[in-house]
């Protein structure tokens, strides 16, 4: 009787992992039944909304709105015709899905949505603001991350469709939001972020450097300053508000700032320092590249021009926003930007609600709160009267791009309020054709923002 | 009719009801332009559980309930298989049941009577060399088939049930241990390694390894249970070190495994949808369209792709009558070979042959499903029952004949040969 029973045994051994199979099988399929029908042919998207409940994208395409209605989203919202793949919709297609495995494939009355946190207004007055100018505008709130504001242009309406793919201007399918650019200036807050971290503050404001217009390094190799006369000789706040490039590049030769300790620091504000290959990090699904910069000596002409934002260094607008918020919180944790509030299934039921998260530690607190006071100093000296109404602290910054022949200029910062509590970045493109300044668009994206 | 009347009369009631339910649905939900289709159908179902129903009581079983479910299972096939598409009776599918009916009734008369089995044990061996060579001279080597007009035949199928009895008559053998130098050892365990290497080589040589864990199932259930007897406890040490083995065995296989099986193995469908995925992913697509209740008999689109009656059959059904539905089809084949558990064979050979059986209908269920739901590599091999295929079909009876053996034995000692009869009356008259 045993020896059946060992018969038994074995055979219950086979049914156990077999039922055991069978089980996983199910929670499969039950988890990722929305994503198999969005490889097939047979899906019916639902919408995205804006934290308002303003339609940004219509999956139905019943509804008929306004000419241009939806061109300030259209690079980040996108579409699912798969011509571009980096956006909300592209890459959440089975959020927006009105199909679940009980209820099937819903034609009509399906509630499936995104609400996101973008606020439709405000966007689309940033996005007008820009005019016929190219560039772009990021802002979200640096205490929940939510992203309020992203508009990139040149952008397009995708209810047009592509016909006219080959007229688009380039940079038209993408978000430049997303995307590395020369950070200029604005590379001299990462500067003094490492500066503060590996010398202290009383190091560093005791350290002063002259500027004459130009400062040859020890290379042989000539900084040049943008104020061909120079600055004279200043501290780091001074050097800060002043933008003064040779004060950097005595700084970065400097033996308190041992360029490994600086290698290090770049690391963990999440530069990928020295390395040929991008590298992205995700919000709701959309990559977002990741800084890069080139440090290889101290003394050398590339490494300095690196720290100083020019050269091989890029960031991309976001990023630059996200250190601005472990600036303004204080605490050296950058809060981590999310586009999606809460989906909705088929049936209306709210899921996927978005929680606020913060990176690792990038920089102590106490740096955080040095550069907050450097930067807010900054705009209260130099930005009050361009940018009325809030107390800010920002830096700029001027890009050469196209080997030196186009300039871009850029605006970081954050409102030091805590009923406003928003970081930005703001890129203009080509910057000597146009009239416009950062602090325009600024001016007319807080306004906007604080109204809403 | 040695069973209880009563609950043989409730029990084929049961079945008419489940098949005349399927029936009902297809009738309302199926696709078809023709009523008469579904009247044939419904014809062909109903008249062969009425045949089956009078035919088994003239056989002398214990217990019934394994013959029920066969049918029960078969005709849920012959529906199912007649509706991808379109409903139209599968014609082929349900000549092919029938003889899986008539291969159940052949499984059982030969196998319940483990004397006379004993006695048989060099044709089982014998058997599987000649299909072996049947393989090696007419199928090739990237075949597994046999064309015979408008027949097919899969040899391989056929080594199965024998592999499972020449394993469970070993059984007796575990106790003539020889001593070679300081090992105690049992010839027959060496005859029936060599014949599994032999079979793993040969699928190897016919590109048909997606048989291969069935065979190692069927041979690693009958070694644990060799290495044990006649003990009534396993040996942990055995146990570790047969564990050790095989897992050495399948890293070393999947090492070296040829360059289509890598592919296989480590395979992105999602990424290769078009190409190797091709199956797998249109699969789990149709089992996602056909939800929790299916798009109706008939109504799906996977019988477009290849192999949808049989490498994919699971998602097939799934789609068009729904998970639940698939999932009460994989039941009713686990109740066929949960039957042991509940009802236990009456010795340990026909112990032995109901886990031989056992370990092959279940790692074939896995295959086929696991496979084609891209949990494990993909196989290609059929879910026993239910996917089309006559080798296939006609194994699978036999062997559910076995099962029904296992349950209902026969003890009698094995008639004398006649010359060797007389000549030990010869020898006692002397």
């Amino acid at each position: 009787m045993k020896s059946i029973k060992r018969c038994q045994g074995i055979i219950s051994l086979f049914l156990v992992f077999f039922v055991a199979g069978m089980i996983a099988l199910v929670i499969k399929i039950q988890r990722e039944a929305s994503f198999y029908m969005m490889h097939s042919e047979n899906y019916e998207l639902g919408m995205v909304y804006d934290r308002n409940g303003d339609v940004l994208f219509d999956g139905s395409g019943n509804e008929e709105y306004e000419d241009n209605y939806f061109i300030d989203v259209g690079n980040l919202i996108g579409d699912d015709k798969g011509q571009m793949t980096n956006t909300l919709v592209a890459q959440n297609l089975e959020k927006l899905n009105n199909y679940s495995f009980s209820a099937g494939l819903v034609r009509e009355g399906g509630k499936a949505a995104i609400y996101t946190t973008l606020d439709h207004e405000a966007n689309r007055a940033v996005y007008n603001a820009f005019g016929n100018q190219d560039g772009c505008a990021v802002a979200y709130n640096y205490k929940t991350g939510e992203i309020l504001v992203c508009t990139s242009l040149p952008s397009l309406d995708v209810t047009k469709g592509y016909e006219n793919i080959s007229d688009f201007r380039s940079g038209t399918l993408i978000s430049k939001t997303l995307y590395g650019t020369v950070p200029g200036s604005t590379q001299k807050v990462s500067t003094v972020i490492a500066a503060l971290e590996i010398m202290g503050a009383d190091t560093l404001f005791s350290k002063s450097f002259s500027c004459s217009g130009t400062y040859v390094n020890k290379s042989g190799d000539n900084i040049d300053c943008h104020n061909s006369y120079g600055h004279g000789t200043q501290n780091i706040q001074q050097a800060v508000e002043n933008s003064c490039n040779p004060f950097f590049a005595q700084l970065i030769e400097d033996d308190d700032l041992p360029l490994s300790q600086v290698k290090k620091v770049y690391e963990k504000l999440g530069y990928a320092v020295n390395d040929d290959e991008e590298e992205y990090f995700d919000i709701d699904g959309i990559k977002c590249q990741k800084a890069s910069t080139t440090l290889n000596d101290p003394y050398e002409f590339k490494t300095q021009w690196g720290c100083i934002g020019q050269g091989d260094t890029l960031v991309s607008p976001i990023q630059l926003m996200m250190w601005q918020s472990a600036i303004a919180n204080e605490s050296g944790e950058m809060t981590m930007p999310h586009l999606i509030d809460h989906t909705t299934d088929v049936y209306g039921k709210i899921k996927d609600n978005a929680k606020t998260q913060f990176s690792d530690r990038l920089f102590s607190s106490d740096t955080a709160e040095t550069v907050k006071q450097i930067l807010l100093t900054n705009g209260e000296n130099h930005y009050t009267n361009l940018i009325t109404g809030y107390k800010l602290g920002v830096k700029s910054g001027t890009a050469q791009v196209n080997e030196g022949n186009t300039e871009n200029s850029l605006l970081v910062g954050f409102v030091d309020d805590p009923d406003l509590p928003v970081a930005f970045c703001i890129l203009i493109e080509d910057k000597n054709n146009t009239s416009l300044k950062t602090e325009n668009i600024a001016q007319i994206m807080l306004d906007a923002l604080s109204q809403n | 009719m040695s069973g209880n009347k009563c609950s043989y009369i409730f029990s084929a009631i049961f079945v008419l009801l489940a098949h005349a339910g399927m029936l009902l649905n297809v009738f309302l939900n199926g696709n078809y332009s023709d009523l008469s289709d579904v009247i044939v159908l419904a014809g062909a179902v109903i008249g062969l559980d009425l045949v089956y129903f009078i035919i088994m009581p003239f056989f002398k079983q214990s217990t019934f309930t394994i013959d029920f479910l066969l049918l029960l299972v078969l005709n849920m096939s012959v529906i199912f298989q007649s509706c991808f598409g379109g409903v139209h009776l599968s014609l082929k599918h349900y000549i092919t049941c029938i003889t899986a009916l008539i291969a159940c009734r052949a499984g059982y008369l030969l196998c319940r009577n483990h004397k006379w089995l004993q006695m048989q044990k060099k044709y089982f061996y014998i058997g599987i060399g000649v299909l072996m060579l049947v393989i090696v001279t007419l199928t090739g080597s990237r075949s597994m088939w046999i064309y015979l007009g408008p027949i097919t035949l899969q040899p391989s199928e056929f080594i199965k049930p024998l592999f499972v009895l020449a394993c469970a008559t070993s059984i007796t053998e575990q106790q003539k241990k020889h001593k070679i130098l300081c090992f105690h050892v049992v010839y027959e365990n060496f005859a029936l390694m060599g014949i599994t290497a032999a079979i793993c080589l040969l699928q190897w040589w016919c590109r048909d390894l997606g048989s291969l864990p069935t065979f190692i199932g069927i041979y690693a259930c009958g070694f644990l249970l060799r290495i044990c007897y006649p003990k009534a406890k396993f040996s942990k040490k055995k146990l570790i070190g047969a564990g050790i083995i095989l897992l050495a065995v399948a890293v070393i296989c999947m090492k070296f495994a040829p360059a289509y099986v890598q592919e296989r193995l480590h395979a992105d469908i999602w990424n290769d949808i078009n190409g190797n995925g091709y199956q797998q992913a249109q699969a789990l697509i149709g089992i996602a369209n056909g939800g929790w209740f299916g798009k109706g008999p008939g109504y799906g689109f996977l019988h477009n792709v290849f192999a949808h009656e049989n490498d994919i059959v699971f998602a097939t059904i799934s789609e068009e009558w729904g998970l639940l539905y698939a999932l009460m089809m994989v039941l009713a084949i686990l109740i066929i070979v949960m039957l042991p558990l509940i009802n236990p064979p009456r010795s340990y050979f026909h112990s032995t042959m109901a886990a031989g059986v056992c370990a092959a209908f279940t790692v074939q269920m896995a295959l086929n499903i696991f496979g084609s739901c891209n949990m494990i590599p993909f196989t290609g091999v059929t879910i026993p029952f239910i996917s089309s295929g006559g080798s296939s079909l006609m194994t699978s009876g036999f062997m559910t004949g076995m099962l029904v053996a296992s349950q209902s034995p026969v003890f009698k000692p094995p008639k004398p040969h006649k010359k060797l009869s007389s000549f030990n009356l010869r020898r006692q008259k002397a």
